[in-house]
């Protein structure tokens, strides 16, 4: 089996690199959120009127600062936003990985797959993995650019941080990629995935920390927002590359990978079973 | 003789649509076995079910022996099939499309790069193996499927609309290779809309209509079915027609028909009675006269009163909607 899923994957991993458009659409998202979303939200000058004398000015933007590490654990929201980013487009990799499945569907593809006595799982796995490599080469470059645009590690960074954030926002793939790669299984028809896509796509992300802290959503929000792996995993890659306090990090820690590995074998129950059922 | 491939009963039903129903065949090792039928006959179900990708609603079939229902990793460990989708990935090249087939028949290295040479130049694809499959023509596509297909030495092959959309040149260079793969003793099912398809590469042919075997045996048997020629008969003036068939009543009692705005006899031999015919038709404004020696297209319009393939230009659209059907 795992030569078969070996064998697929590189498929998946040769198909990706030939698509040469394929790499400027993937940045361009994350980069417009980093740039034009992470950059202009500058809080001190926001808030800052410009008519005070200058004496409290200093005063203020002392008061902004501090107001803005309680609620973001760093005074710079567009490093708060990026570390949230790199979870965030880790799941949005994730669900049109499931995407493409559906297209393969329709060319015959997965049909001659089934005829060949390729295990039902390795198929399944490959499609979850040849995501997991797209993410882990985007997560690299998004990670330099959000370097370059002034993201603030915390000081003392250690190759464990970068370690564990990784560990996070592979996770976060594993688990949305199975999930969509075993809805998609079951769906022959791309409109319907796109509307499940857009369905979990935007809420999941908003009902997160990944853009705000919990502390800001109504209670009814937060509720939901406990329930999204998106969340821990956001928290965790804070806790590691920007140094915002985590109480619950081992908790954390055991919620992501719980939540993780359960969306993984859900989905790979739903893939084979919908292979086995035609 | 040993069987390669038995059918017991084997349907399918989707809900209320029964897309094969109750077929049963045989097919003899080393056999070129044909199923012919028009688009939507149940030609490609037949070989979903046969090719373990779905399951029959009712019956079984075995392949080598092998239940497609109770044996299935068996049946795929034995079976090649050449699908009517283009399924090969454009982005890679003909070689890397062939060496994953071999990869996912448990062939590794030395071994898997020998057969995907033999599989490649086996279909005349070697010069071209290391060129991307999107600069491929349509020709060469097809061969490449069934390169991938015929990697790892199947025992039973199974060919689905091998030569669908393809000119005349590149349909004729299929099937010399297809008859190539008989000396290799691959026992191959064919399923074909075009009756010359069949006649020119089966041993045996089954037609199939609406999900069912109407007709099975030897092109020469079906032929037999058919007894002698007919002769179509245009006029230019429609109305004539009925006037016409009287007169050729007359002169051939009993053996005559219109049909689709053209009169049909039924002969033993054209030769004669084409004298006493051109006497009758002299008085007429004759556009077309058509002999048609035996075929299998005539022995499906004898059968089932309709024509094997449809007016011209179908081809296209049937074609994506069987995808589409398949795809569901």
């Amino acid at each position: 089996m795992i030569t078969e899923t070996y064998t697929l994957t590189v498929r998946e991993v040769k198909k990706w690199l030939s698509r040469k458009g394929s790499f400027i659409v993937s940045v361009i998202t994350p980069l417009f959120w980093l740039g034009l979303f992470g950059k202009s939200l500058n809080f001190v000058s926001m808030l800052s009127p410009s008519n005070i004398p200058p004496q409290y000015q200093a005063m203020l933007s002392q008061y902004i600062n501090k107001q803005l590490i309680s609620l973001f654990g760093t005074t710079s929201y567009f490093t708060y936003l990026a570390s949230g980013m790199f979870v965030v487009f880790s799941f949005f990799q994730s669900v049109f990985g499931g995407a493409n499945l559906v297209f393969e569907k329709r060319l015959g593809y997965l049909n001659r797959l089934l005829m060949t006595p390729t295990p039902r799982s390795g198929i399944f796995l490959s499609k979850v993995l040849g995501t997991l490599v797209r993410i882990l080469f985007y997560e690299s470059v998004l990670l330099a650019i959000a370097y370059a645009l002034g993201f603030a590690f915390k000081p003392g960074l250690t190759a464990v941080n970068f370690l564990a954030a990784g560990i996070a926002i592979i996770l976060i793939g594993l688990g949305f990629s199975g999930m969509l790669v075993g809805i998609a299984f079951n769906i022959d028809n791309i409109e319907i995935m796109f509307a499940i896509i857009n369905l979990i796509n935007l809420p999941l992300m908003f009902a997160s920390s990944a853009l705000f802290p919990l502390k800001q959503m109504p209670s009814w929000l937060q509720g939901i927002a406990k329930l999204n792996p998106i969340t821990y995993a956001a928290d965790i890659v804070r806790y590691n590359l920007i140094g915002t306090p985590l109480s619950n990090y081992v908790e954390s820690w055991a919620i992501l990978i719980g939540i993780s590995i359960a969306l993984l074998i859900i989905g790979l129950f739903a893939g084979i079973n919908a292979m086995e059922r035609m | 003789m040993e069987k390669a491939v038995v059918v017991k009963n084997l349907t399918k039903a989707y809900g209320d649509f029964v897309a094969v129903d109750h077929i049963s065949f045989e097919i003899n090792k080393g056999e070129i076995f044909s199923l012919l039928g028009p688009n939507g006959a149940g030609k490609t179900t037949t070989i979903s079910m046969l090719s373990t990708v779905r399951r029959p609603t009712e019956g079984d079939a075995f392949i080598m022996g092998h239940s497609i229902v109770s044996e299935r990793y068996k049946v795929r460990k034995l079976i090649g099939v050449s699908p009517q989708d283009l399924t090969a990935d454009d982005e890679l090249t003909g070689y890397e499309n062939v060496l994953i087939m071999a990869k996912l028949f448990g062939h590794r290295g030395r071994e898997a790069e020998e057969r995907v040479r033999w599989s490649l130049k086996f279909m005349d694809l070697w010069d071209n193996a290391f060129k991307k499959v999107r600069e491929y023509s349509g020709g060469m596509r097809r061969r490449l499927e069934v390169a991938m297909s015929i990697v790892h030495n199947p025992s039973v092959l199974f060919l689905d609309e091998p030569t669908v959309g393809l000119d005349v040149q590149s349909r004729r260079h299929i099937w010399d290779l297809i008859r190539e793969l008989k000396k290799n003793e691959i026992t191959v099912l064919l399923t074909t809309h075009y009756m010359e398809e069949a006649e020119e590469l089966s041993d045996r042919v089954a037609i199939i209509d609406r999900g069912k075997v109407i007709a099975i045996g030897t092109p020469e048997e079906l032929k037999a079915k058919i007894k002698g020629e007919r002769i179509y008969i245009r006029l230019r003036n429609q109305e004539g027609l009925g006037k016409l068939l009287e007169k050729v009543n007359e002169v051939i009692p009993g053996s005559s028909s219109i049909s689709q705005g053209q009169l049909v006899i039924k002969v033993g031999s054209s030769s004669e009675v084409l004298p006493s015919l051109v006497k009758v038709l002299s008085r007429y404004d004759v556009i077309e006269i058509k002999i048609v020696k035996p075929n299998l297209e005539e022995v499906f319009i004898e059968l089932t009163g309709r024509e094997l393939k449809e007016e011209g230009g179908f081809d296209k659209f049937k074609f994506v909607m069987n995808r589409r059907r398949m795809a569901r």
